[in-house]
C-alpha cells in the first residue's frame, strides 16, 4: 500500500484470531448470491453448445475432362459440461465419384472410381483457469483404407491472457488394402507434434506462430498408380504465421497468413492467404479470400518423358530398375495455384447461423513462383461449395 | 452512456449515472464496438437492479413489499429472496446492528432541513426497526407492522457492481472495472497484467486521496460519514444510523474494505461503520483487509494489509 499523505499517523490494530466472528460468514453468503461469484474462467471454456450440419460439394476438372466429384454431408457438435469441460465431435460421409487422377496430360486413361467414406472424431477438453487439455480420437473407413488416430493438446496462457502457448502431439495408424491387389494390408503410421504461440500485440493485433513436424513411416505409395515408388519415410516440417488486425472504424478484420513447408521428398511450398472479414447490417458477414500457393517438385517426380521401349506411363530406364524411386503424381510436381473465394454468413438471432463458402481453385505449372513448373501438365480447376447451418444452445 | 475521455490509450471509459451516484465502466483490451456492447450490457444490468430495488421508485419490488406492511405476505422472485436471506446473514453477523428495516429513520431525519429530530420522534420509529419480526418465507416476505420498511442500502448498490461485472465477463471482458459511486470491482488487470491503481478518497477533502491500492481482481467498498450528512453546532450527522438509538454513528469518517466481491466488501464497510469502535476487531475476525480514518483523522489499517489483496 502506498500512502499519498504520510502526515496521517498510522495505527495498526491488533488482530485477535481467538474468536472468528460471524463476519466470516458474510463472504460465503455474498458468494452464494446469484451471479456474484467471480467465475473460475476457464480459459475460453465454451459457454454454449453448438450443433450444426454442413454439406460440401467439390468438383474438379482438367480441360475437356471432368475428374472428381465429392459430396459430403457432415454434422458436428460441441457440448460444454460443468463449466470446465467440453465434448465435441463430428461425422462425415463422403461420396467420391469420377475418374482417377490422370498421370499426365499426355495420357488419357480415365478409369472410373466410386467410393464411399465415413469418418468421425471425438474430443474431450478440460479447461483450467490458465490452461486447457484435450484428448481426441478419430477414425475413417473406406473400402480400401482404414485410418485411426489419437491426439492430445495443451494450452497455457499467461496471467494477462496475452500470450498463449500450445503444444500438441498426434499419431495415426493407417492400413491400405487396395482393390487392385497390387499390395494388401500395407501399414503406415504418422506421428506429429505441434508447438505454437499466440500473442496479443495490441488490443487490435494478434500474432500467431505455429510449428508442426510430422514423421510418416511405412507404405506411402499410391497403389492406384502404375508407377509409384516413394521413400517409405517422409518427414514434413511447416511454419505457419498468422496476423489478425482489427480496424476500429469500419469494424472489419484483416487476416493474413503465410505457411512455409518443407519435406524430405524435396517438396518446398509457400502459401499466402488474405481474408477480410466485413460484418454488415442485419447479422450478415462477408469474408472474401485470396490464396496463392507454389511448390517445388519432389526429387523423384518424373516429367512426362517416357521410356522409349515401354512407353507411357513408364519413366525412362524403368525396365532396368523398376524399384527406383519414381512418381508421376501431379501433387508432387512443381506448380502454382491460386484460390479466390468468399464466405457469406448470416446470424438470424442469438442462436441460429447459416453460412456458405465458395472457392474457385486453379492450378498451373506456369504459376510456380521462384522457378519453372513441371512441364506437360494440364491445368486443374476446382470448385468447392460448402453450405452449413448451426444452432447454439 | 457516454464515452469518457479520461481513459488511457487502449482503454474505454463509459460514464453514466445510476443510484444517485456517478458511475463508470472501464474496459481495456477490446475493440470499441465490442467494448461498447459489453459496457451497455453492464449498464443495463445496473439500471435493472436500480429499478427493481430502489426505495425511491414505486414500481419496484421494494415499494410493493413496503406497501404491504401490516398486510399479507408479498410473493417475491428468487433474486429478491436470495438478497433478503443475505440481509439476514448481515443482521446475524453484526449482532443486529445491520438492520434492513432501519430505513424508516429517514422519516425523522431530514438532511435537507438540517434538523436533529426529537427524542419522541425517534422513539416512535424505533419499534418499526425489527428485522427478526419480518416473516421471510421460501417465496414471500411479510412486514408484520404497518409502517415498516425494507431497505436494500448497504448491499444493493454493491450487488449491482457484482452483477455488472458478471455481465462484462459474459461479454468477454477480461480487463476492466466497474465503479458505482465509489464501490468498485475489477474483473481483471490491465492488458499488460499490471494491477489498476485505485484511490481512496480523503473523507474531508474530495480532491485528495488518502491511499492508493493496487487491484487486479476483486472489490473495494468505502462507507463514510461524508456522502450524505449535515453539520449542526460543530457536530456531524451522517446517514448511517444505529438501529438501537436512531442516531447517526460517529466513530469513523471512512472505512474501506477489500473483498473478492463488491457485495461482501460493501456489507463489511457498512457494518464496520455501525459497530463504531468495535469495527477493527470485527473486520479482522471477518478476515477482510481494511483501512479506515477514525473520528480524530487517524489512518488505521486492519491486521490484513490491503496490499495482500493485490
Amino acid at each position: 500500500m502506498q500512502l499519498n499523505d504520510t502526515s496521517i499517523p498510522v495505527v495498526a490494530t491488533g488482530a485477535s484470531r481467538t474468536k472468528r466472528a460471524l463476519g466470516s460468514a458474510i463472504l460465503g453468503a455474498a458468494l452464494a448470491l446469484p451471479g456474484v461469484a467471480p467465475p473460475v474462467h476457464a480459459e475460453g471454456a465454451p459457454e454454449s453448445g453448438v450443433i450444426g450440419v454442413r454439406y460440401l460439394n467439390y468438383r474438379d476438372w482438367q480441360p475437356g475432362f471432368d475428374r472428381i466429384h465429392v459430396s459430403a454431408p457432415s454434422a458436428y457438435f460441441l457440448v460444454p459440461i460443468a463449466g470446465s469441460w467440453s465434448v465435441s465431435g463430428s461425422g462425415v460421409m463422403d461420396t467420391v465419384s469420377g475418374a482417377s487422377p490422370r498421370w499426365h496430360s499426355s495420357v488419357s486413361s480415365a478409369s472410373h472410381l466410386a467410393d464411399f467414406r465415413r469418418a468421425g472424431d471425438l474430443r474431450v477438453t478440460r479447461y483450467e483457469s490458465r490452461s486447457s487439455y484435450s484428448l481426441g480420437v478419430a477414425g475413417s473407413t473406406e473400402h480400401d483404407y482404414l485410418s485411426k488416430a489419437a491426439s492430445g493438446q495443451a494450452t497455457f496462457s499467461s496471467d494477462d491472457n496475452n500470450t498463449t502457448l500450445a503444444v500438441g502431439f498426434g499419431r495415426a495408424w493407417d492400413v491400405v488394402n487396395p482393390v487392385n491387389e497390387v499390395v494388401s494390408y500395407q501399414h503406415k503410421s504418422t506421428s506429429d507434434i505441434l508447438l505454437g504461440v499466440t500473442q496479443t500485440l495490441t488490443p487490435k493485433d494478434i500474432l500467431q506462430v505455429n510449428m508442426t513436424y510430422a514423421m510418416s513411416r511405412g507404405y506411402l505409395n499410391d497403389p492406384y498408380k502404375l508407377v509409384d515408388q516413394r521413400p517409405n519415410e517422409r518427414n514434413q516440417a511447416a511454419l505457419l504465421l498468422r496476423w489478425n488486425h482489427y480496424f476500429d472504424g469500419p469494424g472489419t478484420t484483416l487476416r493474413l497468413a503465410h505457411r512455409f513447408y518443407s519435406d524430405t521428398y524435396g517438396v518446398r511450398s509457400n502459401t499466402s492467404t488474405v481474408e477480410y472479414v466485413m460484418p454488415g447490417a442485419g447479422g450478415w458477414t462477408f469474408t472474401p479470400l485470396l490464396r496463392y500457393y507454389s511448390q517445388s517438385a519432389a526429387n523423384f517426380y518424373y516429367d512426362p518423358v517416357y521410356d522409349a521401349t515401354l512407353g507411357a506411363p513408364y519413366p525412362p530406364g524403368y525396365g532396368n530398375n523398376p524399384t527406383a524411386l519414381a512418381s508421376a503424381d501431379a501433387r508432387l510436381s512443381a506448380f502454382g495455384a491460386a484460390t479466390i473465394g468468399a464466405r457469406i454468413a448470416k446470424d438470424f438471432d442469438e442462436t441460429w447461423t447459416a453460412d456458405m463458402r465458395v472457392e474457385y481453385y486453379q492450378q498451373k505449372s506456369s504459376w510456380r513462383l521462384f522457378g519453372t513448373g513441371s512441364p506437360g501438365l494440364a491445368p486443374l480447376s476446382a470448385i468447392f461449395v460448402q453450405t452449413g447451418v448451426s444452432k447454439r444452445f | 452512456m457516454t464515452i469518457s475521455t479520461q481513459a488511457s490509450p487502449g482503454e474505454l471509459g463509459f460514464a453514466f449515472g445510476a443510484m444517485a451516484s456517478a458511475c463508470e465502466v472501464r474496459i481495456a483490451g477490446l475493440p470499441q464496438k465490442q467494448a461498447s456492447l459489453a459496457a451497455q450490457a453492464a449498464i443495463d444490468e445496473v439500471h435493472r437492479i436500480e429499478r427493481k430495488y430502489s426505495r425511491y421508485r414505486d414500481d419496484g419490488i421494494v415499494a410493493t413489499i413496503n406497501a404491504g406492511a401490516g398486510g399479507s405476505a408479498v410473493e417475491c422472485d428468487t433474486e429478491t429472496i436470495d438478497l433478503l436471506r443475505y440481509a439476514d446473514t448481515l443482521f446475524e453477523a453484526s449482532d443486529g446492528r445491520f438492520d434492513p428495516t432501519s430505513g424508516v429513520l429517514r422519516r425523522a431525519w431530514d438532511f435537507g432541513r438540517k434538523i436533529v429530530p426529537s427524542g419522541e420522534a425517534l422513539a416512535a420509529l424505533l419499534p418499526l426497526i425489527d428485522w427478526p419480526a419480518v416473516e421471510l418465507g421460501a417465496t414471500s416476505v411479510r412486514l408484520p407492522r404497518v409502517g415498516m420498511e425494507l431497505d436494500f442500502g448497504g448491499f444493493g448498490k454493491e450487488y449491482a457492481v457484482d452483477r455488472a461485472c458478471a455481465a462484462l465477463l459474459a461479454q468477454g471482458v477480461r480487463h476492466g472495472w466497474v465503479n458505482l459511486g465509489g464501490d468498485l470491482r475489477a474483473v481483471g488487470p490491465q492488458p499488460d497484467g499490471a494491477p489498476w491503481s485505485m484511490g481512496i478518497q480523503d473523507p474531508r477533502d474530495a480532491s485528495r486521496t488518502i491511499a492508493s491500492l493496487p487491484l487486479s481482481v476483486g472489490a473495494i467498498a468505502t462507507s463514510g460519514d461524508y456522502e450524505r450528512y449535515f453539520e449542526l453546532d460543530a457536530k456531524r450527522y451522517c446517514h448511517v444510523f444505529d438501529p438501537r438509538t436512531g442516531m447517526p454513528v460517529s466513530y469513523w469518517r471512512s472505512l474501506s474494505v477489500l473483498a473478492p466481491v463488491a457485495v461482501a466488501a460493501g456489507s463489511c464497510s457498512t457494518i464496520g461503520m455501525l459497530l463504531e469502535r468495535d469495527a477493527p476487531q470485527w473486520l479482522d475476525d471477518a478476515g477482510v483487509p481494511w483501512l479506515g480514518i477514525d473520528h480524530t483523522g487517524k489512518l488505521i489499517r486492519g491486521a490484513l494489509d490491503p496490499d495482500v489483496m493485490a
